[in-house]
């Protein structure tokens, strides 16, 4: 479990991150999402005690970081996987995180195995692909068999085989128990992953929830060849709508008491032929981000690009 | 705001609890395999060996210039030792800012003054070995001397080699506090080659910075094993050299942003 309270930070009276709260349960994965820029790494940082907050709390199984005994073996982490002495092999850099640990260093041949960077294990560091290092920086983060995971942006450098990789890797981590907090800038790599959202703008938390729940259209489409008809049947009900797309009408459900079921018995009850009764299309939760983050669509744009 | 859902599993939260702290023991022999398994560090570490073998030829080669006593010969070692010991502290001290990994180093370990505490300890353990390393050096150098026929004054104390062992400890300590105050490889390493130079320099006109801040004089009080009179100025040399910075750089490690 990973939670912060109002974490807030300020470079040069700058405001970086501006109480941030996030509650990461055991069992799911949260993706942080924002632009570049937008406080993700910053937050990520302070919660694991290399950046010291202006105000707010951070606790991991609820202790602080900083007070854990041996913190990697409790939530393993991967922040910026260029940060590795590039002169040292993945076997070395993984054996040095192993003894620190206190684990057996058979773990480290075992995680080579399970990253697929055994074959390079000897090789130097510096001479790792971005998404070797990436690998060689999961590694690192599981070998104190930890139970919570804090990654930033994961999926970068990888390609479409290593992040889908990434992502099944994660799903089964969290699926026994684990609990992950992952950012990301990548609107359809978080839509993809994470089972629960956290998006980020300008410091600031705009939106937190479950991605179904977010992502919930909050309008029925409904249409009839009679749509006259069906027009007056909803008002006999005291059903708002509005009138389209086309001839169809659209039905505002967000206050919970109309559903498909409730406009299907108005349309018999009236004797209104419906030929579509449907959930609106999702905008998907890219126009959900950009709606939260309208400064930030631009940029977001072309990263997602 | 504030997400919450039920856990679907607690598998892995039912786990035992992580064990307790990581001994310090431990934390000293990683930073020791930190500070000697790359191919840099190793090289640095074979160039301070050759340093000070080829400085210690220098008596054997030239017996007119240099008095021909052990406690004479062990000298030039020791300043063999401290051109290039003090480097390797600090890039101990600056390396892993240098290449980022204190990311890792810092959350594997965030009480970061047992980090520090523990490169100190890898750092002395260096200068004493580079001590033992010195006097092997020195040993073989009087026995090239002895071979070819000269007459060696034995005039080693214990008095002279605790200063020759005081001598390249201090100068460890003091590229210690360097690398830990500045945390740059680059600047640490310039400083601590311009900035003896240039008080050396400051040396020349003012009796007070030669006597209390020059770190030629008050070192080598240190390594002749001249003490008396002197034991103020050096004194006020080791807390300048190694006792401030080291306090300023424990402080500014403690509390940088690792960003």
């Amino acid at each position: 479990m990973i939670t912060t309270t109002a974490l807030t930070k300020s470079y040069k009276k700058v405001p970086v991150v501006r109480d941030v709260s996030l509650r990461c349960e055991p069992g799911t994965i949260t993706g942080f999402l924002g632009a570049n820029g937008a406080g993700k790494s910053t937050t990520l940082k302070m919660i694991v005690g290399l950046v010291r907050p202006d105000r707010g709390t951070a606790t991991i199984d609820g202790r602080p970081f900083v007070e854990l005994p041996n913190p990697t073996r409790v939530v393993g982490m991967l922040l910026d996987a260029s940060a590795m002495h590039p002169g040292r092999s993945g076997r070395a850099t993984l054996t040095i995180a192993a003894r620190l640990a206190g684990v057996p260093t058979r773990r480290v041949e075992h995680l080579l195995d399970l990253v697929g960077i055994a074959d390079a294990a000897e090789k130097r560091v510096g001479t790792y692909s971005l998404g070797m290092r990436q690998r060689l920086g999961v590694a690192q983060a599981l070998i104190g068999e930890p139970r919570a995971l804090i990654l930033d942006e994961p999926a970068n450098g990888l390609d479409p085989e290593g992040i889908a990789w990434m992502r099944t890797l994660l799903r089964d981590f969290a699926d026994r128990g684990g609990t992950v907090l992952l950012s990301s800038h990548l609107l359809h790599e978080v839509q993809a992953t994470a089972d629960h959202l956290v998006v980020i703008s300008d410091g600031a938390v705009v939106a937190a929830g479950r991605l179904d729940d977010l992502l919930a259209s909050s309008t029925i489409l409904v249409r009839s060849p009679d749509p006259v008809a069906l027009a007056a049947a909803l008002q006999v009900a005291q059903i708002d709508y509005v009138a389209g797309p086309g001839d169809a009408l659209t039905v505002d459900v967000s206050g919970g008491r109309v559903t498909t079921e409730v406009l299907a018995g108005v349309a018999r009850d009236h004797q209104v032929l419906l030929t579509e009764l449907r959930q609106s299309e999702t905008d998907g939760l890219e126009q959900l981000f950009f709606s939260l983050t309208a400064a930030k669509a631009a940029p977001l744009q072309e990263a997602a690009a | 705001m504030t997400t919450s859902i039920s856990p679907r599993t607690l598998g892995i939260d039912a786990a035992p609890s992580a064990p307790g702290p990581i001994p310090f023991s431990r934390l000293v022999r990683v930073e020791w395999a930190k500070a000697t398994d790359t191919r840099a560090a190793r090289w640095l570490l074979a160039l301070v060996a050759l340093s000070t073998a080829g400085l210690t030829l220098a008596p054997v080669l030239a017996p007119t210039s240099f008095d021909q006593t052990y406690a004479s010969y062990l000298g030039v070692a020791a300043v063999g030792l401290v051109i290039l010991l003090p480097v390797v502290a600090i890039l101990m001290f600056t390396g892993e800012w240098s290449q980022r990994s204190v990311m890792t180093t810092f959350t594997q370990e965030p009480r970061r003054i047992r980090v520090l505490n523990a490169k100190l300890a890898v750092s002395m353990v260096l200068g004493g070995g580079g001590a033992v390393f010195g006097g092997v050096v020195t040993a073989a150098g009087l026995g090239l001397a002895a071979a070819s026929g000269r007459a060696l004054e034995a005039d080693l104390t214990v008095g002279a080699l605790t200063g020759y062992l005081l001598f390249v400890l201090i100068n460890v300590l003091a590229g210690v506090a360097l690398g830990a105050l500045l945390q740059s490889s680059a600047t640490a390493i310039a400083a601590s080659f311009v900035l003896p130079a240039a008080f050396a320099v400051l040396g020349t006109a003012s009796t007070l910075v030669s006597d209390w801040i020059d770190t030629s004089s008050a070192w080598n009080w240190v390594l002749e094993n001249d003490w008396a009179g002197h034991v103020p100025q050096i004194s006020f040399s080791i807390v300048f050299w190694v006792a401030v910075p080291l306090a300023a750089g424990v402080v500014r490690t403690m509390r940088r942003d690792v960003t």
